[in-house]
């Protein structure tokens, strides 16, 4: 009987590395087309690995687009765009938190429901406002509607953090003489600690990934990778090359970041699911 | 005893109330405003009353996309959870090495929808495609311009589910494994002793278990599949002839093509109006908001 079980899992164990390594198919083949010289990637019929290394396409890349320069907008619109959405979120969610009034519950449900309406239908009234305030194609546009767009995400992982917290631990604060202000910033963040890291690496990927924002925000100035990237879609149809180096060089920060970081990413993800 | 008095709590809260009212609840407030007006190129505003909302339903509006909306959701999430639960219970076990695989599985996680689109896009097209021609040599298509994965209406749509399923079903798999490692192993253990099968195991016992997280997870994926618009964008720009538009695309398009600001938003507030029902409704079976403020 043990043994039957010994072999089961051993032949579940294989499964799963299969499986896993199945799944990982499509990104190991962009990983191989931005090696390849730039005719192998659309030759007839294609092959999966690269017959010979090449660092053609990303010489292409450089070559062709300004990719410093989008990576560099990418980037600073995300981490400022986070940092604002991390400071006023958490105030805020710690208000809607602790104050215990009837209105509270209203706004955890306003947030929940602001966090989910979809950035494809609120894209045509920001992008009124923006050009109303005179910032269409600026690096400050992106970062206020980030950091807007991202905020209910924010205060609703801080609250489900805030809420493991006992009011007593306030109470002592407060008991010693602590004004409000400092017992946010020296007892309650250092115990959210775990709380804002994954709300800081989620707030931040979710900038970085995003496309559809910066498409209809910028045109060329603030222009942002993902939108650099979509663009070898219509001007240079067949360079498929370069978008694979592109879309590689794009995504393996990411994919370093999360996997050192995955504690916080899968606290992010089951966050207020799991513990309900 | 008042810790926090009520000043504070307001110093607190207002930054960001204000901050979130200017960008985004402001926005909202004027695009159910602009949805009955008809508003030209020039800015001309027209008040048309309901006009907008009975363009979107009628022949002609946006019924199309809200079919293909409604395919998409059933078959990307409907085979993720699928996936995903198989995936979790492969995971589950203790083994050497299964946190090692299982970071590996999360990769396509925290991939940019975009970048997974154009993945599949450069794997999907006609000629080069990587996978027509293995399915061509295993022997399902005789050619490997059989299925044109993306030029094809009747395939464009699935094309774009494909993508979404890899992206996502890493996360459909780390909410049920999450819910399967929250449960009490002595139930699984006194099954045992009952002498259940393995399916039995599954059906009987875990699933009714992990049902509150799956059913969390399946509302979050939901309305993540109804908004997807990066995937869909970077394969088929919701061609050919809007057989893979969804109301996602069809909104940006109204508005950034046609510039019918008023019938975009028409379509926004329908759009946002649904999935904020649904969320409402769904969440309220799930979880107490009274049981959230202490």
């Amino acid at each position: 009987m043990k043994k039957k079980m010994e072999i089961g899992k051993k032949i579940a164990i294989g499964l799963s590395i299969i499986l896993t390594v199945c799944w990982l198919i499509p990104y190991i083949y962009v990983i191989c087309c931005s090696f390849k010289p730039g005719a192998e990637v659309i030759a007839v019929p294609p092959k999966f690995f690269p017959r010979q290394l090449s660092i053609e396409n990303f010489i292409g890349l450089f070559e062709r687009t300004d990719v410093v320069g989008f990576l560099v907008n990418s980037l600073i619109t995300a981490i400022c765009s986070t940092i604002i959405a991390l400071i006023l979120g958490s105030l805020a969610a710690y208000a809607i938190q602790r104050s215990g009034a009837k209105l509270s519950i209203f706004l955890v449900v306003l947030v929940l429901c602001l966090k989910m309406i979809p950035t494809s239908s609120i894209v045509v009234p920001i992008y009124e406002l923006i050009c109303k305030l005179g910032l269409y194609d600026t690096k400050i546009a992106l970062i206020i509607v980030y950091a807007a767009i991202n905020m209910p995400f924010v205060m609703w992982t801080m609250l489900s953090f805030y809420e493991g917290i006992p009011t007593t631990l306030d109470e002592a604060a407060c008991l010693d003489g602590a004004t409000n202000i400092q017992t946010f910033q020296k007892i309650i963040l250092p115990i959210c600690k775990p709380g804002l890291a994954t709300a800081f690496i989620f707030t931040l990927f979710l900038a970085w990934n995003d496309f559809l924002v910066a498409l209809l925000l910028t045109s060329t100035n603030a222009k942002t990778f993902t939108v650099g990237l979509a663009g070898f879609l219509s001007a240079y149809n067949l360079d498929l090359g370069p978008m694979c180096a592109g879309a590689f060089l794009f995504s393996f920060p990411v994919m370093a970041i999360s996997l050192a970081a995955q504690k916080y990413i899968v606290q992010g993800m089951t966050a207020g699911a799991v513990k309900g | 005893m008042k810790l926090i008095s009520r000043k504070t709590l307001l110093l607190f809260f207002l930054p960001g109330a204000i901050f979130m009212s200017a960008f985004l609840i402001y926005p909202i407030i004027t695009m159910v405003i602009d949805s009955f007006f008809e508003i030209g190129l020039t800015g001309n505003r027209a008040f048309v009353g309901l006009e907008n909302y009975i363009h979107a339903f009628a022949a002609g509006g946006f019924l199309k996309q809200l079919k293909n909306t409604v395919v998409y959701i059933v078959i990307a999430v409907g085979v993720e959870t699928a996936i995903g639960l198989l995936f979790a219970l492969f995971f589950e076990m203790n083994y050497k090495g299964n946190k090692v695989i299982r970071s590996f599985m999360m990769v396509p996680l925290m991939i940019a929808p975009l970048v997974a689109g154009l993945t599949w896009k450069l794997m999907m097209s006609s000629s080069f495609g990587i996978v027509n021609e293995l399915l061509q040599r295993v022997g399902i298509i005789a050619d490997s311009s059989a299925i044109l994965w993306l030029a094809d209406e009747k395939w464009s749509l699935l094309a774009c589910c494909i993508a979404d399923i890899w992206l996502t079903t890493p996360f459909m798999m780390l909410m049920i494994l999450a819910g399967l490692q929250g449960m009490d192993n002595s139930m699984v253990e006194a099954s045992k002793i009952d002498g259940v099968n393995m399916l039995q195991q599954i059906f009987y016992i875990k699933l009714p278990v992990i049902k509150p997280v799956l059913l969390t997870a399946l509302s979050i994926r939901i309305i993540d599949a109804a908004r997807t618009f990066d995937i869909i964008w970077a394969m088929t720009e919701g061609g050919p002839n809007s057989s893979s538009e969804t109301i996602s695309i069809i909104i940006y398009k109204t508005l950034t093509r046609y510039n019918d600001v008023g019938y975009a938003s028409a379509m926004a507030v329908i759009f946002i109006a649904v999935l904020v029902a649904f969320t409402i409704v769904f969440m309220q079976s799930l979880w107490n908001p009274k049981k959230k403020i202490g």
